[in-house]
């Protein structure tokens, strides 16, 4: 049975200011000079998997499409490889929005439910406000345990091998001026909320 | 305040412009300030000043209540300058007792506060009603037009040129940097939209330059020095050794034929190297002149291993049969210097081509790794009758090609290389499309940006292409790679392209890459601009005066551009702009002389003969006269710069136009206005 879904944007789709607030990102004004060529989803590795291509992101970002943008697949799979920003004949720096959309798809928490990388951001930038360093084993253990347990018994054999070859630390790593390294992290938080 | 005589009688008029002043400055209220200074007769404001009525008002004005000095406050005076000044001489009044204020580009144009922009228009207008109470009567002077004109550039733009220039009467000399004229319209197979084949349009052409009366040519010859001013320019020109005797060589090639090589060895320039030639070669079998040359890198009678830039040393070691072929015409000459000659003509047409964006600067296209990946003018070559495969598409690895991808835009519109679009990429594309699908039958997938055919009869071009069943896709490509991930894509080069319209990314397998290489300068743009003093845009093609009232124009008088030395045109575009070069360089020459601004400099009987302005001319116009013992101007090659005024220390040399008291006045305008 064919399922029929309602493809038609209407205006009220869009949220005007989203595209401007992106582009007035520094990094990312270039993106208004996008003339929509593919290089960048030509180029790109992981493109075969994403539901937009980076340029269909691109353009949706710049017309407004936040929450189809934020919703997006594509964000997450960049691998942030960067060949779309080296070969982007206008020079817009890809690899940077999508950093840009991804931080905000996070703040909103709009990411599909226990998708791991947003988990994986997140757990990662608080363990570096905490402790200045971050602890492989708790990471690899605080992000299996939010998102999928199967995947954490599946890679067991690798985790052993980690630990045997000292790769994979039990001791919680810490640095002393713990609390510098808060501060600054909270002045950029507070710098970007400007 | 300074005083003016009685009888100075000055009339004022400020230009509204339309809105370009009058949005920005209060044209009536200078009008009525200007009238309350000194002198000042009558002050108006007019919506129009360059037009009839406005120009009709001066020379009533003059007539009416008796003006002996006009001033408009207007546009720039390289705009206007000389319409005022005849419409101050048809009053009856000297030109020079006309002065112009700038209040456009100067002030309006680049303001945004209306009160400040009109006293600034108060001041600048005070500083010129000042002034031009000292302006003196001028005499304008004319100079003779040497009617011989100069085309440098033998493709299909310097053609066009000469034979306009030739066909009206006047003398050309036509150089040529190659051996042969025709330029890239000689390497090309067909031309769009029409489908022409390019050497039957263009052979007739360049055979008529070859044996016009009227026309010079020298080929294999270049530009190397040019000196002078509009209407009398000495130009020096090198003549490369071709080791050949223009005028005993009869073109029978019998000295080709017997080389001691007895097959062609040697890089094929003309056929972009896909093909071989010997060191005794004719470019190709339509050059003109029909003369063969050699070259000294690979004869056998020249010494090995000269370093570039040095001059070919003779050895001797060759059996010469070529001389002998050539038996009692005797045209060979392995003696043969380069030679320099000095010409003097009136006018020059700079029309210096173009050359193609070198592919291998972008790697990822495979140009240079992979054999079967071309550039547009190789398969120009490779699909062209008299080409080194005889017309037949056959790849560097020996096989017939059953799908060709012709990729767009390389080296144009990106940041990375050129921002321009190469505006003839598209079309040559489309028709190299044609061309590859009726000389092998493959499936051709052209991949675009956008599709730009603006041209008369393009878009059916388009059309026809499409009706074909050429394959079009939208997106520029990744990369091209021989990495196979398919089976079917085992032994070819992929395309991994996203397909835009589509909205999925593609990997196409095929067998011929075809990079549609777009247009940039030569390689020696800049030396070429400074040798004929002429301005480049950003982008390093020359620049016209003006971009739509001036296109074949430069900032030099009397030397004009056409062709994609100016930048990325197609064949019909330059035989029109060069068309319009010749119009240009025949209205200088028909006129017969050209008229100097008086600005020059004079000098005073109080030089003390210090010399210390002489080294410093720009235009070598000041001389030391011995009998005399003082300086000399001459003033046919003084240009008005007024270096030698501020040099001069014992204040000697004085400027027309710019005298001190005249430079003085316009400052304490400027200062005495609040």
């Amino acid at each position: 049975m064919m399922k029929m879904v309602r493809t038609i944007k209407y205006e009220s789709d869009r949220v005007p200011g989203f595209g401007k607030e992106v582009m007035s990102v520094p990094g990312c004004e270039q993106l208004k000079s996008c003339i929509q060529c593919g290089t960048c989803s030509g180029v790109c590795p992981l493109s075969v998997y994403m539901d937009y291509s980076p340029r269909q992101v691109m353009e949706l970002t710049r017309s407004d499409f936040k929450n189809e943008v934020l919703r997006s697949h594509t964000i997450w799979l960049c691998a942030s490889c960067y060949a779309c920003t080296v070969e982007c004949p206008r020079e817009i720096r890809i690899t940077d929005i999508m950093y840009e959309l991804k931080q905000r798809a996070i703040k909103e928490r709009v990411y599909p439910p226990r998708f791991p990388i947003p988990v994986l951001a997140r757990e990662f930038t608080d363990m570096v406000k905490k402790n200045g360093r971050i602890t492989e084993m708790v990471l690899v253990m605080k992000l299996f345990l939010k998102t999928s347990w199967l995947a954490g018994m599946k890679n067991w054999r690798m985790g052993l091998d980690l630990m045997k070859t000292g790769r994979l630390s039990l001791v919680t790593e810490k640095i002393k001026a713990r609390g510098d390294i808060a501060r600054m992290l909270d002045t950029v938080d507070a710098k970007k909320e400007n | 305040m300074v005083n003016f005589k009685e009888d100075i009688r000055i009339g004022f008029y400020v230009c509204h412009c339309g809105h370009n002043i009058a949005a920005m400055v209060d044209c009536p209220e200078v009008a009525k300030y200007v009238a309350t200074l000194p002198n000042v007769v009558l002050s108006r404001d007019y919506k129009y000043m360059c037009s009839d009525p406005g120009q009709e008002l001066i020379q009533m004005d003059i007539r009416e209540h008796k003006l002996n000095r006009v001033v408009v406050a207007s546009c720039s005076p390289l705009l206007h300058e000389h319409t005022f000044r005849s419409a101050t001489e048809a009053g009856g009044l000297n030109p020079f007792f006309f002065h112009m204020v700038n209040i456009r580009e100067h002030n309006s144009w680049v303001h945004t506060d209306r009160k400040e922009a009109t006293e600034k228009a108060k001041g600048l207008s005070q500083a010129a009603v000042m002034r031009v109470a000292k302006h003196k009567s001028l005499d304008v002077k004319r100079v003779p037009v040497n009617p011989e004109a100069l085309v440098v550039g033998g493709g299909i733009a310097g053609i066009t040129a000469a034979m306009a220039l030739a066909k009206a009467g006047k003398k050309v000399y036509l150089v040529e940097r190659e051996p042969s004229i025709g330029g890239h319209m000689a390497k090309f197979d067909k031309t769009f939209p029409t489908l022409d084949c390019a050497a039957c349009i263009l052979t007739p052409k360049m055979s008529e330059v070859g044996s016009h009366p009227n026309i010079t040519l020298w080929s294999y010859s270049e530009v190397t020095k040019v000196d002078g001013y509009v209407g009398n320019y000495t130009v020096q020109v090198k003549r490369k050794a071709r080791y050949i005797d223009e005028d005993l060589c009869t073109g029978c090639q019998d000295c080709i034929t017997q080389c001691v090589f007895k097959e062609p060895k040697f890089e094929d320039l003309f056929n972009e190297g896909l093909g071989k030639r010997k060191p005794v070669y004719i470019p190709f079998p339509q050059a003109t002149p029909q003369i063969v040359l050699i070259d000294p890198e690979v004869c056998l009678n020249f010494k090995r291993g000269i370093k570039p830039g040095q001059e070919p040393v003779v050895s001797d070691k060759c059996k010469k049969t070529c001389v002998e072929a050539c038996g009692e015409k005797n045209a060979i000459d392995f003696t043969q210097k380069d030679e320099l000659e000095e010409i003097k003509v009136g006018t020059i047409i700079v029309a210096t081509g173009f050359k193609t964006f070198e592919a291998e600067r972008l790697p990822q296209y495979g140009y240079g790794i992979y054999p079967n990946v071309y550039t547009a003018l190789e398969v120009e070559r490779l699909v062209n009758a008299s080409g080194p495969t005889g017309g037949d598409v056959i790849l560097r690895d020996g096989k017939e090609p059953k799908s060709i991808g012709i990729i767009h835009c390389v080296g144009s519109r990106d940041k990375k290389t050129h921002v321009w679009c190469s505006r003839v990429c598209c079309m040559y594309s489309l028709k190299l499309a044609h061309l590859l699908k009726e000389h092998t039958g493959a499936e051709i997938y052209n991949f675009y940006i956008d599709m730009r055919t603006p041209g008369k009869g393009y878009e059916e071009f388009y059309n026809q292409l499409l009706d074909e069943g050429n394959h079009f896709i939208r997106g520029r490509v990744g990369e091209v790679t021989d990495w196979a991930v398919t089976k079917e894509e085992e032994g070819k080069l992929v395309i991994r392209v996203e397909d835009t319209l589509a909205g999925v990314v593609r990997r196409i397998p095929v067998d011929m890459v075809v990079l549609a290489t777009g247009l940039e300068p030569q390689k020696d743009a800049q030396d070429v601009r400074r040798l004929f003093n002429m301005s480049c845009g950003s982008e390093g093609f020359f620049l016209e005066r003006h971009p739509k009232l001036a296109p074949v124009n430069t900032f030099n008088d009397g030397v004009y551009i056409a062709g994609c030395c100016q930048g990325p045109r197609d064949i019909p575009d330059t035989v029109a702009q060069a068309g319009a070069a010749a119009a240009e360089a025949l209205a200088l020459i028909d006129t017969g002389y050209v008229e100097q601004e008086p600005n020059t400099a004079y000098i005073l009987a109080d030089c003390c003969g210090c010399k210390s302005c002489i080294p410093l001319c720009p235009y070598t116009a000041i001389t030391y006269d011995e009998t005399t013992l003082k300086a000399v101007i001459n003033e046919a090659l003084c240009k008005g710069c007024g270096t030698c005024v501020g040099s001069c220390p014992s204040g000697s040399i004085v400027q027309n136009l710019f005298e001190d008291d005249e430079i003085f006045s316009e400052i304490e305008g400027v200062l005495a206005f609040k």
